[in-house]
């Protein structure tokens, strides 16, 4: 059995009484593609947060390739991480935001190699051609110079793409990417995830209320609700005939608005 | 009240020229010493350890709540008790520094607190250290905001020079007093002073608001 690349081992998160995520359990393949669904404020967006270490969490553990990832092995039990094991593990993943937090006082191109000067130590050179290649991929190739207020809202989550890219992470997040998109740029991006999702080998989280782009490109839906997971499945069975009852009321509010 | 010419263009405009030099090193000094100090004091006060930021808050707090002038005569009288002396001029850039910092620390602060949540997650998501993320990210993007503010602290501290007076610094007051007083003419020698302030303080204005200009111009686009 291959070791899962993610797993999410009883992770709890409390916002003063309010439990956000109540003890999850998720197992995620190399290069698997899971959709978290579920409705608003349901806490979908803090499995990702909690991943990307920009929430603490209360219980739990997460482990990234077999490797605890909150925590770290001292001894035969856990300690809490030192900031040295956290951003060690941290260099694997990449996450895209649904504001893209784009450096506003950067252009595309300065966007996009920052971190790989500064937090991977390439060479300057190198990390410009990296991003050069990144920036002709998602379709930006002319507008490296450019800065983040000049561009679209589809050409700027392109540009964070690439900046997530840049790092070489293993793992993606992504946050609702288009949510904050007018209409007319969501195709755009959800171009670039369908190629990232087809053609590399990363393996990805996506959170999204854009229900046939999950269909198209998961390899499993999770329906989240309630600090938990309530089903999950692959896409046909879960966003077809859901099981479970909340699930089918959101599926049926979802689909009916559309 | 008679105003003599002749008087002022002989004696008190050459005694002041003379010592404008100290007035521009006390206020040049004095706010470089503050964004500094300043900043260093901000950076204790947003520590995430209590027991550092919370004496950085009372410090700042203690700074800001007592007049300048208390604090340079507590420097000036005290600082010889336990053995430290310095020249009147260093006792009042200090002062002066100490003071302004802890206001600076406050423009700091509030500059901090503006950059959105967003830009933090974006630097650690793309594992910067926190000092990369202070120096490339979150410190260009609460410039534009601060650079006003500072600048007015710039004029601010200027215009305080005349308080080191009273610690027999031979800056602008303190030479238009000692020539009111060497020919029994203050109107003079304090209008004068007043002047040389007002134009300089001119300049000054206009200096900022050309740093300002160009560091808006680099950083927003």
């Amino acid at each position: 059995m291959t070791q899962p690349k993610i797993k999410f081992d009883r992770v709890t998160k409390r916002y003063g009484p309010l439990t956000v995520l109540n003890q999850i359990c998720l197992d995620i393949d190399p290069g698997e593609l899971v959709t978290i669904i579920g409705p608003s404020g349901s806490g979908k967006t803090t499995v990702l947060r909690v991943l990307m270490t920009l929430e603490s969490i209360d219980d739990g553990v997460i482990y990234i390739d077999g490797e605890p990832f909150n925590k770290m092995r001292a001894g035969g039990a856990l300690a809490p991480a030192s900031n040295a094991h956290i951003r060690r593990l941290r260099a694997r993943i990449g996450m895209v935001f649904q504001n893209f937090n784009l450096f506003p006082h950067m252009s595309a191109l300065d966007n996009c190699i920052e971190a790989p000067i500064h937090s991977l130590g390439l060479a300057r050179g190198e990390a410009v051609n990296r991003a050069d290649e990144l920036l002709d991929m998602v379709g930006l190739a002319g507008l490296r110079s450019r800065y983040p207020s000049q561009l679209s809202g589809g050409q700027q989550q392109r540009v964070a793409i690439a900046r997530a890219l840049a790092m070489q992470p293993e793992i993606l997040l992504f946050d609702e990417p288009t949510s904050a998109l007018d209409p007319e740029m969501v195709g755009e991006v959800l171009q670039v995830i369908r190629d990232l999702a087809s053609a590399h080998s990363y393996t990805m989280l996506l959170v999204t209320h854009q229900m046939g782009f999950a269909r198209e490109v998961s390899d499993r839906v999770c329906f989240f609700d309630a600090g938990q997971f309530v089903e999950q499945g692959p896409p046909q069975e879960l966003l077809g005939s859901p099981k479970n009852e909340r699930a089918r009321q959101f599926l049926s509010k979802v689909l009916e608005a559309r | 009240m008679n105003w003599d010419w002749q008087f002022t263009f002989e004696v008190v405009v050459p005694r002041l020229l003379a010592v404008v030099p100290v007035t521009i090193q006390a206020t040049v000094l004095s706010f470089l010493l503050a964004l500094v100090l300043g900043l260093a004091l901000m950076l204790l006060r947003i520590s995430p350890l209590r027991v550092i930021s919370i004496p950085a808050g009372e410090i700042i707090e203690f700074i800001r709540g007592t007049p300048l002038l208390v604090q340079l005569f507590f420097l000036f009288f005290l600082l010889p008790e336990i053995g430290i002396v310095l020249p009147p001029l260093t006792t009042g850039i200090v002062g002066l520094g100490i003071y302004n910092a802890a206001l600076c620390a406050e423009v700091y602060r509030a500059g901090i607190l503006n950059v959105p949540a967003g830009q933090w997650e974006a630097a650690k998501a793309l594992n910067l250290s926190a000092c990369r993320t202070y120096r490339d990210i979150i410190i260009p993007q609460s410039l534009p905001p601060i650079v006003p503010a500072l600048g007015n602290y710039f004029i601010g501290i200027f215009k305080e020079t005349p308080l080191l007076s009273f610690l027999a610094v031979a800056e602008l007051m303190h030479a238009s007093k000692l020539i009111g007083s060497e020919y029994y003419r203050f109107t003079e020698a304090v209008t004068v002073a007043g002047v040389f302030f007002l134009v300089m303080s001119l300049a000054a204005a206009a200096l900022v608001r050309f740093a300002e200009g160009r560091i808006r111009g680099r950083i927003l686009h």
